[in-house]
């Protein structure tokens, strides 16, 4: 007998007994899986991270300079001090210079650039014309310099019709997620725990 | 009736769909019915771009998931890997969410193993990265200096796989199984910076976010969801737990059709009647 099998299994129908109401069970299967999630996090971090890019540089290839990130990190933890919590905003400063030098651009290009050179497209396809009037139109809608009326409201209209479409799909697409989340914990429980199908 | 009744009639309802929803999805997986699977453009895309690739290029799976939903990413990535393993790839994990760390390591052993595949010589798991944009950089520079060592704490330089794999340049995919925003991430960084060729495997609710860049070619593909596994099941000849899983997967969604149907039928029908 697994006995892993059994506890998940247990675990699964505590975490479902929820659907008829909240309860001890789901409860006690809520609680252990934040425990286990943080614990598991905290041990993955300290072995896989801390470990070989702190601690074995420092202290056996004797590379001083990771000492400098390294009191930047636990300054952050001075934020739990009132009285010397201001400290914290140096490392922060740090990673949100850094960050945002290093997303703008990269942002710039992936999400701005790229996105506008694929919606100049020829207008010799039906599709073709459906992107570029579902671009235009959605960006007219949040236009709000101008009030949607005469022609940016008919645009503006349009393009709620499209967002509509793109929620509806999103929201399908939700569904048939949701729905394959239970369909696995199913073939878990009537296969891996029960046995009933393979 | 008073308010308490009402609410426990309410209640009532409520577990009466769930019960339902609950045979609606297991019946299936009982009693095969085995409804017909149309592979689309996308995942054929995917595979297309992986069985197009010569041995022993190398591809990066990132795991970039929680366990919440491993019935979505486990089929994906247990077809992806099955296809890159049979066209004898050179394949390297490492995870960007801690969750995914152990599941990615345990995916590749298994998966692995079915086709005689040895750790450090054909594969090889560099482990787990917190702060995804700064590891997503840094392999851009040197996969050695972001990992310097495996999921086990051994020198990676050590492998013999790691042999001539130095940065994205000697990387012919990467191959995001992502459960949020990291695969999007990868197209800003790794993509866009370096040219890295991106592969998403996402969880269906995620479909939506990644399909803008498949149009504007930021993507090789798309493989979406648990349908998107059993397309790529189906597409590598080796029908598993996603193919199985569509029955259930197409009655539950006739099931909430039919729930949308008939709530918006009886909510009409009752405003008609206030209305009266």
């Amino acid at each position: 007998m697994n006995y892993g099998i059994t506890v998940a299994a247990i675990l699964t129908l505590a975490i479902y007994s929820f659907l008829y109401k909240d309860n001890p069970f789901y409860k006690a299967a809520e609680h252990i899986l934040l425990g286990v999630s943080v614990g598991y996090f905290v041990a993955v971090t300290v072995s896989t991270t801390l470990i070989p890019k702190l601690f074995i540089p420092i202290f056996s290839e004797g590379k001083l300079s990771y000492i400098i990130p390294g009191i930047l990190g636990m300054v952050m933890f001075l934020r739990f001090s009132k009285k010397l919590s201001p400290y914290s905003r140096i490392p922060l400063s740090i990673i949100i210079g850094v960050g945002a030098g290093v997303s703008i651009p990269a942002m710039m290009q992936a999400q701005i650039i790229a996105q506008m050179k694929a919606t100049m497209l020829p207008i010799n396809s039906l599709s073709n014309i459906i992107i570029i009037v579902a671009v235009l139109s959605v960006l007219i809608y949040f236009y709000f310099s101008q009030p949607h009326k005469g022609a940016i409201g008919v645009g503006a209209k349009i393009g709620i019709y499209f967002l509509m479409i793109f929620f509806g799909s999103t929201f399908g697409y939700t569904v048939m997620a949701r729905i394959s989340l239970l369909i696995g914990r199913l073939q878990f429980l009537l296969g891996d725990w029960l046995g009933f199908i393979d | 009736m008073g308010q308490n009744d009402k609410n426990k009639m309410g209640i009532q309802g409520r577990h009466f769909i769930f019960i339902l929803m609950a045979i609606v999805v297991a019946a299936p997986l009982i009693f095969r019915v085995g409804l017909p699977l149309r592979v689309t453009a996308e995942v054929r895309q995917v595979y297309g771009f992986l069985d197009r690739l010569p041995p022993h290029s190398a591809v990066i799976f990132s795991f970039d998931h929680e366990t919440s939903t491993l019935p979505e990413m486990v089929p994906l990535a247990e077809a992806l890997l099955r296809h890159c393993f049979r066209k004898n790839l050179k394949v390297f994990g490492m995870a960007l969410l801690a969750e995914g760390a152990a599941v990615g390591d345990d995916n590749l052993r298994r998966i692995g193993s079915e086709y005689d595949k040895k750790y450090g010589e054909d594969y090889l798991f560099w482990g787990f990265r917190p702060q995804f944009t700064t590891a997503i950089l840094a392999l851009g520079e040197r996969i050695d200096h972001e990992f310097p060592s495996d999921y086990t704490g051994q020198d990676i330089r050590s492998f013999p796989v790691m042999e001539g794999i130095e940065n994205y340049k000697d990387i012919a995919a990467v191959i995001t199984v992502g459960d949020g925003d990291i695969p999007v991430y990868w197209v800003n960084y790794a993509q866009a910076r370096y040219g890295v060729k991106i592969i998403p495997a996402v969880t269906a609710v995620m479909a939506t976010t990644m399909y803008p860049f498949l149009q504007s070619g930021q993507l090789v593909g798309l493989a979406a969801g648990l349908k998107g596994a059993a397309e790529y099941e189906m597409l590598i000849g080796k029908p598993g737990r996603a193919v199985k899983g569509m029955d259930a997967q197409s009655g539950a969604h006739i099931f909430v059709i039919i729930l949308i149907l008939v709530g918006n039928t009886v909510m009409i029908a009752g405003r008609r009647r206030k209305g009266r």
